[in-house]
């Protein structure tokens, strides 16, 4: 009798720790990059607030939608070897730098999207922080994303390479569990920020994952009040993936 | 797309494996991790020591308690064309992101889901309303003077006012259109604030958005374009010369912005409520500086020439 409470006692405590264990080991991971010393005294003359701002709104907000754990960097963190060695755990990633759509080593008319990492200590150099689809794509491996958003300039525009980089295909009626967010244009920073606490407070709000991401974005869409710089770079954020996606995890 | 998620196989293989590991431990037996788990990423760092996320509280409404709220909700939905859900939700709505209140009252379909919001502020004015269905098989493409047209009726029929002529765009990521009156106070713009209604390429209104600050009195005294002019000259160069780049004023105006700490490491970048006069300068850099930065905007205190805020484009 003694042997089989032992026995007993022994398979629950297995049972517990093996419980506990596989929902850590199947959490889903995201990552929340930002860029703020390319746009410090080292490289323009002054510290722009917004990339810090920007990189804790969408940490603490990845986190609440059930991303565990976020990790990421803000500032000298955000390098292009962290960055490569770890996109492929993640399942949610968030980036905020400066991102265009740059030709390709195969020439024109081939486009290879690219953002910033962050320069940290090193000196500002453009071309050596690029961090291109081709690479960020090599990375992942082909594997899965639920949720890419790219917070740069650009990068939303019908010929950035950046959601093919993460297998999510530019439509708009996908049934996987994916979406990409990007901006069209030439964005500002204080729009950026502006669409993107809509955007989370929408979501994250109500139960959780009550509302699709689909709905957050039409959402922060249509608040209107965005800066922009001029009519030829309306205030435009695009989407691809699933409608019907909730962010669930 | 299919074949392109395959490798998903690894990583549930991987997955898998620190199942199997798990169990190994819990056995009581080798406490040693599995190096190829799928497991938080070395070397990346923690996420920031950041201050207290913002919250979004929400307070129920209901039509019997709340009759006034609901009663203009309908009126708005009906007059802008929106659905009919089978069931319609409210709250009260303090959001911490945006720093705003609302009453909010959602159109629900038949399986919970929202497919249309209306918000309106502490006067009762609407200040938001969206739908969150989708359009649909596409229809013929209205032209943008109907467009314009359609956006008019529809912000009469909801009982918002707009003067001047509309700003009509078409709206590249939809293939609508977006029509806007930007606000002026006299003839000094306000930064950001606006009536828009972006329409669906058939015409058909998605979302109206009402957006106005409150403004500061006008200052008593005021520094003329030229000093405002030599601030930001002032201050571009003590940015750029010492980077080895340049820059050029593309403008200057005056204008109602909300001030902001843009460029003050000490402050959050949160724009304040109150707007207020200030000449307003985009800064072009050029050399080093315009590989990073496309566009610098400058508010300049109107009264005292301080710098008390701006936008960035990366």
């Amino acid at each position: 009798m003694r042997r089989a409470q032992t026995l007993l006692v022994s398979i629950l405590l297995a049972a517990s720790t093996l419980s506990a264990s596989s929902q850590a080991a199947f959490a889903a991971t995201g990552d929340v990059w930002s860029n703020s010393d390319s746009f410090s005294t080292k490289c323009v003359g002054f510290n722009d607030t917004y990339p810090r701002q920007l990189y804790n709104l969408n940490a603490t907000q990845m986190a609440n939608l059930g991303y565990s754990p976020v990790t990421g960097g803000l500032g000298a963190g955000f390098t292009r070897a962290a960055f490569l060695r770890t996109v492929y755990y993640d399942y949610a990633i968030y980036v905020h730098s400066h991102g265009d759509n740059y030709w390709a080593t195969s020439g024109a008319p081939n486009v290879d999207s690219a953002f910033l990492q962050d320069p940290g200590v090193g000196a500002c150099s453009t071309s050596r922080d690029l961090i291109r689809a081709s690479s960020v794509k090599a990375a992942t491996l082909g594997s899965v994303y639920h949720l890419v958003i790219m917070s740069t300039c650009y990068l939303g525009s019908g010929i950035s390479t950046m959601p093919g980089a993460f297998q999510i295909e530019k439509v708009k009626n996908s049934t996987d569990p994916e979406f990409y967010l990007g901006y069209v244009h030439s964005t500002y920073d204080s729009s950026s920020l502006r669409f993107e606490q809509a955007f989370w407070s929408y979501l994250n709000g109500g139960t959780a994952n009550s509302r699709t991401l689909y709905q957050a974005f039409t959402y922060a869409r249509g608040i209107g009040g965005y800066a922009y710089p001029d009519s030829a770079n309306p205030f435009q954020p695009d989407w691809w993936g699933n409608p019907n996606y909730n962010g669930a995890v | 797309m299919s074949n392109s998620k395959a490798p998903i196989s690894i990583r549930a293989a991987l997955l898998a494996s620190a199942a199997v590991s798990c169990l190994v431990i819990a056995a009581g037996h080798v406490a040693v991790a599995d190096s190829t788990v799928r497991k938080a990423v070395p070397n990346s760092a923690v996420v920031d020591q950041a201050p207290l996320p913002p919250k979004r509280v929400e307070t129920p409404l209901t039509a019997d308690h709340n009759p006034g709220v609901f009663a203009r909700a309908g009126k708005t939905r009906d007059a802008l064309g929106f659905p009919a859900g089978v069931n319609r939700t409210g709250r009260h709505v303090k959001d911490g992101f945006q720093k705003t209140e609302y009453d909010e009252v959602d159109e629900v379909d038949a399986s919970g889901q929202p497919v249309s919001i209306t918000e309106f502020d502490a006067s009762g004015r609407l200040t938001v309303a969206v739908r969150l269905d989708k359009p649909g098989l596409k229809a013929a493409r209205v032209s943008g003077d109907a467009a314009g047209k359609s956006a008019q009726r529809a912000l009469a029929a909801a009982g918002l006012t707009a003067a001047g002529t509309p700003k009509v765009e078409a709206s590249g990521s939809s293939d609508g259109w977006d029509v806007s009156w930007a606000r002026a106070s006299g003839t000094v713009p306000v930064r950001g604030d606006e009536t828009r209604v972006r329409l669906w390429s058939d015409g058909r209104v998605e979302s109206v958005a009402h957006v106005e600050h409150s403004l500061a009195p006008e200052p008593a005294r005021r520094i003329d374009v030229a000093a405002a002019r030599q601030v930001a000259s002032r201050t571009a160069t003590g940015w750029f010369a010492s980077r080895g780049s340049g820059y050029k004023l593309e403008s200057i105006d005056l204008q109602w912005v909300g001030p902001n700490g843009a460029f003050d490491p000490n402050s959050t970048v949160d724009t304040q409520a109150s707007y207020r006069l200030a000449w307003v300068a985009n800064v072009k850099p050029s050399g080093a500086a315009a590989e990073y930065l496309r566009l610098v905007t400058v508010f300049i205190d109107v009264e005292d020439g301080s710098i008390i805020g701006g936008d960035v484009i990366e």
